[in-house]
């Protein structure tokens, strides 16, 4: 038996892989970062329509998070990538050229906006409206009491969860290649292909093992982050 | 030059869709059916600290959760094909592994998948619940067993029925990624009947209605049971 | 000094307040009596801004404002002038006990940050505080948290201080070490202070007014001697029976 699996899988091959794969773990990173700050911007202007008064906003702020987040991953970048140049077609404009990145990072920051707007509401919800009371009876402003005393104190509530949307939003990343874009799942799969599907196992748990030390760093520093952020608080651990 | 869309193959196609739901719902049901009681079970060994089980579990859970979804299909399906030939050529069995339904890895995969994330799930569920509560069961008589099935599960699962609902939305979700496999489920047959006129737009477009829907009614389904269930916590509103 | 006239407020069809007067001078200690939902926790929020009554006027000093249809840059001026503290504290739960009292100075009332500090601890000195400048509110027992309250109403040297229940929220044994704090700065600053309390003895040794408030209006109002000993409406009478054990005579 042993035998026949030395035929077929190679495990040594995972080492020699890493450093094909390893530089185009920058292009990786470099979209998720762009799309982690324009998903925030934009989920931080949904949470604002979702809690407003006006129950047109109310409507598109939840309409919206809701169709995103029953929306396959796949099914929103193909619809990006070729409903957007389609619906240019209709205004005459020509978008043949755009690079590939542009459409991921379109496609992924309209789902992280939709995780980071529920994130960011129920932070905000769960802080105690006397907190905003006393900083406007001390003389603040409405804006400097949302600065100065809720803006922290939903940051570190926020967090745990903002760094399991990073996690999620990088996994789902994954799949730009199947729109062509070469980050490093698109890299493995030329490899791949280049083999006529050799060792396709092997490149794929290089592939894996890639994306669990990204996550698993990112979970320890957002527990970091936490520890650093609490300093007012003490969880029940300690009691 | 402007077309507009094809709204005579938008129409056709999503009946092409459609008939990929059945193989959507069978493959996102029978994983949650092995995903529940075995997530549930093995939350419970790392709420217990069962020594080596806990932490096998641990690592499971970390990797399912730290690698996408899409690797570990790649994975699984190209990983069983290998044992098992290397099994049948032991044993001289003569089944081709190249005519083996997708059906089987798929199933394999996300009940794989989703049991991981279900072990998440109840573990945060399982710590809201009082120990108090175990130990009134205990004192009047009841065994461990019976303190489980009649007192704590009910509390566990209204707890955890809005992480159930956006487990079971995103294994939805993630049966879309059969198509890897081959599997005939919505997202495959849409696309092959693009393929034919390259109307991308209209296949994704009704792709997308069908998940919406579904996506849409699964969270209803949920909603309705959350009510049901947590009638005992709204008794002194 | 504040002029409160003709405050209604509903909060959906519940009328809570249904026309009430108020008027108070520099250097008075007032307290508010009153069954729950008589409105005197309402009246106080109103005169902050906490709430928007639906009708009112209000003159402080100089100033004049509707009620109602105030203005932001009134409220802001306004709040200048009250200092509030609330039945649960509403401490900040993200900075120190220095900090909260300081956060008032420094950004409502742009007073320079060293000038701040030292107020600020003069403040939280004079509560009885001094060993806790930098302790986060988790940190501190219920009375000391409400006591940081008071030193934060306080440094702002405002004119008048506004309490709302301040020991309701606090077990038996802490109510006292507040008190004695409110009663210190009424009889030793001269503060001027509205108070609504349950505790008859802060009325009976602090207050030089006591009204009574019952179902949205005032219904009596006058001395200490004259509400809690010889009470003549009928509504005053019932109340002050339930709250004030039989025979404990007070003695004014």
């Amino acid at each position: 038996m042993v035998s026949v699996m030395e035929k077929y899988f190679d495990i040594s091959y995972i080492w020699t892989a890493l450093p094909s794969l390893l530089p185009f773990l920058k292009v990786t990173l470099f979209v998720s970062s762009i799309t982690i700050l324009s998903g925030t911007f934009l989920g931080l202007i949904l949470t604002i329509f979702k809690l407003s008064h006006n129950r047109l906003l109310n409507k598109i702020g939840n309409g919206y998070t809701t169709i995103i987040r029953c929306t396959p991953s796949i099914v929103l970048l193909f619809l990006v990538y070729y409903g957007i140049p389609k619906l240019a077609e209709e205004f005459n404009v020509n978008l043949q050229n755009i690079n590939t990145a542009i459409f991921v990072i379109i496609t992924f920051t309209l789902q992280f906006a939709a995780i980071m707007s529920e994130v960011i509401r129920s932070a905000y919800q769960s802080i105690d409206k006397g907190q905003y009371e006393a900083a406007v009876s001390v003389g603040l402003s409405p804006f400097q009491a949302y600065w100065r005393i809720i803006f922290p104190q939903a940051l570190v509530i926020a967090l745990p969860n903002f760094g399991n949307g990073i996690i999620a939003v990088l996994q789902e990343g994954a799949l730009a290649y199947t729109i062509g874009f070469i980050d490093i799942v698109g890299k493995a799969n030329l490899m791949i292909t280049n083999n006529i599907n050799a060792h396709a196992l092997e490149i794929y748990i290089a592939l894996a093992i890639i994306y669990w030390a990204l996550s698993l760093l990112i979970e320890k520093f957002f527990s970091m982050l936490e520890k650093t952020f609490s300093k007012g608080k003490k969880t029940l651990e300690t009691t | 030059m402007s077309q507009g869309l094809n709204y005579e193959f938008l129409i056709d196609t999503f009946f092409v869709a459609l008939s990929g739901i059945s193989i959507t719902l069978l493959v996102t049901i029978v994983s949650l059916i092995v995903a529940l009681p075995l997530g549930f079970l093995l939350a419970m060994t790392r709420i217990n600290r069962i020594p080596v089980i806990q932490r096998i579990a641990q690592i499971y859970v970390s990797f399912v959760r730290g690698t996408p979804i899409i690797i570990q299909i790649f994975i699984i399906y190209s990983s069983i094909p290998l044992i098992l030939k290397a099994f049948f050529d032991k044993y001289n069995i003569q089944l081709d592994i190249y005519k083996i339904n997708p059906i089987w890895y798929a199933l394999i995969i996300f009940s794989f998948s989703t049991t991981a994330l279900l072990i998440e799930v109840f573990r945060s569920a399982l710590g809201t619940v009082k120990k108090e509560q175990l130990e009134a069961a205990y004192s009047v008589g009841l065994t461990t067993f019976q303190a489980y099935r009649r007192i704590i599960i009910q509390q566990v699962l209204v707890v955890a029925l809005p992480n159930l609902c956006t487990t079971t939305v995103n294994l939805i979700k993630a049966t879309s990624l059969g198509y890897a496999m081959s599997l005939p489920e919505i997202t495959l047959n849409a696309k092959v009947a693009a393929n034919m006129g390259y109307n991308y737009v209209e296949a994704y477009l009704d792709i997308f209605i069908i998940y919406l829907i579904l996506c849409m009614t699964v969270e209803y389904i949920f909603k309705v049971l959350e009510k049901r269930l947590s009638k005992y916590k709204m008794a002194n509103a | 000094m504040l002029e409160i006239k003709n405050v209604h407020k509903s909060f959906h069809k519940n009328a809570i307040l249904k026309g009430v007067d108020l008027s108070i001078d520099k250097g008075d200690v007032v307290v508010i009596l009153g069954p729950s939902g008589s409105g005197k926790t309402t009246l106080l929020r109103c005169i902050n801004f906490l709430e928007r009554a639906d009708k009112g006027h209000a003159s402080f000093g100089d100033i004049k404002v509707d009620l109602h249809h105030a203005k932001k840059k009134e409220i802001h001026a306004i709040r200048q002038k009250i200092a509030f503290v609330f039945q649960n504290y509403n401490l900040f739960t993200n900075k120190t006990a220095l900090e909260n009292v300081t956060e008032g100075l420094i950004i409502g009332r742009k007073i320079p940050r060293a000038e701040a500090i030292i107020r600020g601890k003069q403040a939280l000195d004079k509560v009885g505080l001094s060993e806790k400048y930098n302790a986060y509110p988790i940190e501190l027992s219920g009375g000391q948290q409400q006591r940081v309250g008071i030193a934060r109403a306080v440094a702002l040297n405002p004119d008048i201080i506004l309490f709302d229940e301040p020991t309701s929220a606090l077990d038996p044994e802490l109510v006292g070490e507040v008190l004695s704090v409110m009663k210190a700065i009424a009889k030793e600053e001269g503060t001027t202070m509205l108070v609504v309390t349950h505790e008859i003895s802060f009325a009976k040794e602090v207050a030089n007014r006591v009204i009574f408030m019952d179902d949205g209006v005032v219904v009596e109002e006058g001395s200490p001697h004259e509400i809690l000993v010889t009470p003549k409406e009928e509504r005053t009478i019932r109340f002050l029976k339930r709250v004030i054990p039989k025979d404990y005579i007070y003695q004014i």
